[in-house]
């Protein structure tokens, strides 16, 4: 059982590994990096405490909003979904996730306290 | 048919007459005195003079000095005037033996204002001259003049001084459409609650309303359209004001008074009990006063008491029982029924003559009687009645010679009877309380005593439960006896016996506190809200370096991807993007220290709006390149 599990793991790596281009790679590496944020976040609230609350949100749904968008922008920039999003150029795309981005900013630091 | 509409009429009557309406306000002797009083001032001008003479006849009462009145009548009166002839004439008139001397010219003055063109007022002076000086007048003219007057001068006022002057005319002239006037006028008196019936124009002008209704309806013999509550009401009127503000006002009282107290048609009766309306075995005469309006006694009047019924049991004592005459007050032996001590309400009729208006009265009369106490018995009863209980009998007013003494195993029992000295019936006073005062520490604890249902009163000392009531201190107790009503003419205080209560000692207070109530009260300290508890420094900064640190592992991917500057175009617009992209970010950081979201706006929408141009143009460069 674990073997099969070990080789679909092996084998989506190298996939992975060979057929996504660099764009996408360095948008993975930057929502592994949001997710890892968001995660210490929780912990340091399981862990230590809620006070602040307002603070613990403001800065959780940060994370969970920017993973959002960077995912949306991964997936418009995608050259394998080009049919699916013939009106977004990537420049479109990334100009949308900016602006997104700026929304979600101002939203956050005024939550934050 | 005829017996259904026969039967409606006598519900509908007997309905309206047991809602009659007495009289609530009326003149006493002493107002009435006070009237005659202001009356009888001494007068400055012929007006007053007028005023005071004639109010004064009205009432009865002749001025002192007629002659010197007399004389300042003629000195003072001026033969050009109608006003002035006017008071001279009725002033006169009211004086015995005073005469006015007339002049032709002075006739053909009084005779000339009787027209169209003179006021209402001026026709009322110039006829009631004419009438009073004895000379012949028109009537018809003066009905046409008068009938003229009301129509252009559609005002109170005018209309009774019209009424007024019809009443001096020949009877044989037609004064039906005047007559007519005063169901008018009477249609216009303002209902105040149902109690009073007046005119906007106040006082003055309802009494001198009542005395020209009715010197008119008199003088035709037709009984005035007033129901018997319309006059009811205007007595309350005229009479609820006790000192006059001008002589006229006084003056149209008096008026009011005298027509309503000798008129052909409505005489109200006034009925007031004297003193209050009480008996008992010391004062067994129920007296009233039947008066008039000017508290002049109604000696031919009848009194009954149509019925009498006690109050809590509605049983009947007393049906059409007569009062007799005494000195002017009517009395009845009330005692003689033997009534039992409470409240009784009594129906009146007062008959006698068909002109009496509000003859049937309502009256609460109380009988009071006094009470004695009998079979006064104190015990002590062990609680479990091992031992028998010592009764002791104590007579009303004495003391029991020995104090009882109970502790927590004992109950202390009172048992009495409160009955009628004379009858001997038992009775219920309101209020029979037990009261136990402790002479050393000022101590005192009030208990009902109740009856049971044969009316023997029992009060039960329970040492043991009733510890709070003592505060748990023991002493000896004066134990006093309070009974008292509203119908007792002899309230009771006795101080029956002495009580020694012992407490369990362990219980009692150290010092007796006297009951605090009104002290200040301890003072109440507001507690801030804390601020939470905050985890110590090192562990914040600790969490605060491991969330920052996943960014280090992005450069370090980013890198090993092979992330690169290398397409830097250095355009302007790429410059600019950048520099307002970065100024944003500083923005956001400058938002979470100092500003405002709205001073935030403000700043955003320049930057980015400029981010936004450049940032455009540098991706276009970029699509059309790629």
């Amino acid at each position: 059982m674990s073997n099969s599990v070990f080789s679909v793991i092996s084998r989506f790596v190298e996939e992975y590994r060979s057929s996504t281009p660099n764009k996408l790679k360095m948008i993975d590496a930057y929502l592994l990096y949001i997710l890892l944020t968001g995660v210490f976040q929780f912990l340091y609230c399981v862990l230590v405490g809620t006070f602040p609350f307002n603070s613990f949100l403001s800065g959780f749904i940060s994370c969970v909003g920017s993973f959002i968008l960077a995912v949306c922008l991964r997936i418009q920039i995608n050259p394998q979904n080009k049919r699916d999003f013939l009106t977004v150029s990537p420049e479109r795309a990334f100009a949308d996730f900016l602006f997104a981005h700026t929304v979600l900013h101002l939203v956050v630091v005024n939550f934050v306290g | 048919m005829a017996h259904l509409c026969l039967f409606s009429l006598l519900v509908l009557s007997l309905v309206l007459e047991t809602q009659a309406l007495t009289p609530t306000h009326h003149l006493t002797t002493t107002d009435v005195a006070r009237l005659q009083a202001v009356l009888s001032q001494p007068f400055t001008d012929l007006k007053s003079a007028y005023y005071s003479v004639v109010g004064l006849s009205k009432l009865g009462i002749f001025v002192a000095d007629a002659d010197e009145t007399c004389r300042f009548i003629n000195s003072n009166l001026d033969p050009s005037s109608v006003e002035s002839l006017f008071y001279a004439a009725e002033a006169s008139q009211a004086l015995s033996g005073c005469e006015i001397p007339v002049t032709n010219d002075t006739r053909d003055l009084l005779l000339a204002t009787v027209s169209e063109d003179s006021t209402a007022s001026q026709i009322h002076q110039s006829v009631s001259a004419l009438s009073a000086l004895g000379l012949p007048l028109a009537s018809q003219e003066v009905v046409s003049a008068l009938k003229a007057r009301i129509s252009k001068e559609d005002n109170v006022l005018a209309i009774i001084l019209a009424l007024q002057t019809a009443s001096r005319l020949s009877q044989q002239a037609e004064l039906g459409e005047i007559l007519e006037e005063i169901e008018d006028l009477a249609a216009r008196l303002d209902d105040l609650g149902g109690v009073y019936l007046q005119f906007e124009e106040g006082l003055e002008a309802t009494a001198l309303f009542v005395s020209a209704a009715y010197s008119l309806s008199d003088h035709v013999d037709m009984e005035p359209p007033l129901k018997e509550d319309q006059v009811i009401q205007l007595v309350n009127s005229i009479f609820s004001k006790k000192s006059w503000d001008s002589l006229s006002e006084a003056f149209s009282v008096a008026s009011a008074a005298a027509s309503l107290s000798n008129n052909r048609f409505h005489v109200p009766v006034i009925v007031s009990a004297q003193g209050p309306a009480a008996v008992s075995h010391s004062h067994p005469f129920l007296q009233l006063q039947v008066t008039d309006v000017l508290c002049q006694p109604l000696s031919s009047a009848s009194v009954l008491v149509e019925s009498a019924s006690a109050v809590a049991s509605k049983s009947a004592i007393l049906s059409q029982a007569p009062f007799t005459l005494r000195d002017g007050v009517f009395e009845l032996n009330f005692m003689a029924s033997q009534p039992a001590s409470g409240y009784y309400q009594f129906s009146v009729a007062i008959t006698g003559d068909s002109r009496f208006v509000a003859n049937h009265v309502e009256l609460k009369v109380k009988v009071s009687t006094r009470v004695a106490i009998n079979n006064m018995d104190l015990s002590v009863v062990d609680k479990d009645q091992s031992i028998g209980p010592k009764t002791t009998r104590v007579e009303y007013p004495t003391k029991a010679k020995a104090s009882f003494m109970a502790d927590s195993h004992q109950n202390f029992a009172m048992t009495f009877q409160l009955v009628d000295e004379t009858t001997g019936v038992e009775l219920t006073p309101h209020q029979t309380f037990v009261r136990l005062h402790n002479q050393k520490t000022g101590q005192e604890v009030v208990f009902v005593a109740e009856p049971d249902s044969k009316n023997l009163y029992k009060f039960e000392l329970d040492t043991a439960e009733r510890k709070t009531e003592f505060d748990s201190i023991s002493g000896t107790y004066a134990l006093y006896l309070m009974v008292g009503d509203a119908t007792l003419e002899n309230p009771i205080l006795w101080n029956v016996a002495d009580v020694v209560l012992k407490f369990l000692d362990e219980e009692a207070p150290g010092t007796i506190q006297a009951k605090t109530l009104y002290v200040p009260k301890p003072e109440i300290q507001h507690l801030f809200r804390e601020p939470e508890k905050k985890p110590p420094t090192v562990v914040s900064n600790a969490f605060t370096a491991l969330v920052l640190s996943p960014f280090l592992l992005l450069l370090i991917l980013w890198f090993k991807l092979g992330a690169n500057i290398s397409n830097f175009t250095l355009s302007p617009s790429t410059i600019l993007f950048h520099i307002g992209h970065a100024a944003m970010l500083g923005l956001m950081y400058v938002y979470w220290t100092h500003l405002n979201m709205f001073q935030t706006l403000k700043y955003l929408a320049i930057i980015g709006s400029l981010t936004f141009l450049a940032g455009n143009r540098m991706l276009a460069q970029k699509a059309v390149k790629s």
